[in-house]
């Protein structure tokens, strides 16, 4: 713990959240124009839903780059923060969110002792994330409102966006990252 | 207010509203956030921005509960939603990332290295986000459309932020930036008694609405 958080990779886990805060960002048109044409239909959470990866993107690819006990939470802590003040959407839902993402999506690889940094840990941190992030999202979005079949596809899609971003398309940028030596 | 004890008071009640169901907390907090952003003599663009982000996330919110849940349920939620971006413009408009930092490393015994390390990282976001557009534009001209889906565009901002924070950290070093070691401040930074006691009456006036409503 002590040697992976030295000050070069403190700031490299930074700027890692930062890149995944400005391109998620840059889809913000995305997640409007999806979320303006489910409204009439009453189905606005899943627009949430849908893109919910790509938010919680900045911790397992930190956990996969550095492979150490912390990246995960780190990650979204500090991406949180950066990402308050750059003007996020959500306010101070922001802080609070990326504290639970961190944390959810940690305890995936904690459950696997930080030893599989392979897909078990990619499904390990899909489980976690998705329960988690999903009970948060039942107090402060309201979920526990809607009616249980409701419930049951926003907890699949919700599922699928994760592992496709956190899963998929980490697991992507790792292999090219382990193929030109940057990680081993 | 000191930073840090503001950052926790918003912490606390937004973590608040979360878990609980009350439209009159909800406008009240909107109603003070933005007679402190007025008081802190806000634009009067950045109050537009505010009044207008949120409204597509909270209209939806609103509708999903009209059609699939509760319609009182749906009021609260979308309040809810300018309640988030209210208290987070209230704090991120009075506070700078700066002082948070400061006032953190100082007073709550944050590590150096992560105080002027995020700070370091932060100061790159502009250089971040030209860089991102670069990249995007260099793989257009070869006709490559790079979006949020493709593993290169990650892959390749991930190189240019091993670089960068190469730089920084040796730059910091060569300018004796000693990780672990004791320094000294410039700016000293004490959190006033006072705070702690506004911090105490907030919240308290957060409770009594909570249960009085």
């Amino acid at each position: 713990m002590q040697k992976t958080w030295n000050l070069r990779n403190i700031i490299l886990l930074t700027l890692i959240s930062i890149i995944c805060g400005i391109i998620f960002f840059a889809t913000g048109f995305i997640y409007n124009s999806l979320s303006l044409m489910l409204t009439p239909f009453g189905l606005a959470p899943f627009a949430n839903d849908i893109l919910i990866g790509l938010w919680i993107m900045a911790a397992p690819l930190a956990s996969f780059i550095f492979k150490a006990p912390g990246a995960s939470i780190l990650s979204e802590v500090l991406g949180s923060i950066v990402e308050m003040f750059l003007g996020g959407q959500w306010g101070a839902a922001t802080m609070i969110g990326g504290f639970i993402q961190g944390i959810a999506s940690e305890l995936g690889f904690t459950l696997t002792k930080y030893k599989h940094y392979d897909w078990i840990g990619i499904i390990s941190t899909t489980l976690t994330t998705t329960i988690i992030t999903f009970i948060w999202d039942c107090f402060k979005n309201g979920y526990s409102a809607y009616s249980i079949h409701m419930l049951i596809l926003l907890f699949i899609t919700r599922m699928i966006s994760i592992f496709i971003f956190g899963g998929i398309l980490t697991k992507l940028v790792t292999n090219m990252l382990t193929r030109s030596n940057v990680i081993k | 207010m000191d930073p840090a004890l503001k950052l926790i008071t918003i912490l606390i009640i937004a973590i608040e509203i979360s878990f609980t169901q009350n439209l009159i907390l909800n406008f009240i907090i909107i109603i003070v956030s933005l007679l402190i952003l007025i008081l802190n003599k806000i634009s009067l663009k950045s109050l537009l921005y505010i009044f207008l982000v949120p409204i597509i996330p909270a209209i939806g919110i609103y509708a999903a509960q009209l059609i699939n849940g509760s319609t009182n349920y749906g009021i609260i939620l979308a309040t809810r939603v300018y309640a988030y971006v209210f208290l987070g413009t209230t704090f991120t408009k009075t506070a700078s990332i700066k002082n948070l930092i400061f006032t953190l490393e100082q007073n709550c015994k944050l590590p150096a290295k992560f105080a002027y390390g995020v700070l370091g990282a932060f100061n790159l976001t502009e250089t971040i986000r030209k860089e991102i557009k670069q990249i995007k534009l260099a793989a257009a001209m070869r006709n490559v459309h790079l979006t949020f889906f493709s593993p290169t565009l990650y892959f390749k901002s991930i190189m240019s932020a091993l670089n960068w924070s190469n730089l920084l950290a040796e730059g910091m070093t060569s300018h004796l930036f000693v990780e672990d070691s004791p320094r000294t401040h410039f700016k000293n930074i004490n959190i006033n008694k006072l705070d702690y006691v506004k911090m105490i009456i907030i919240i308290f006036l957060v409770q009594i609405v909570l249960i009085k409503f």
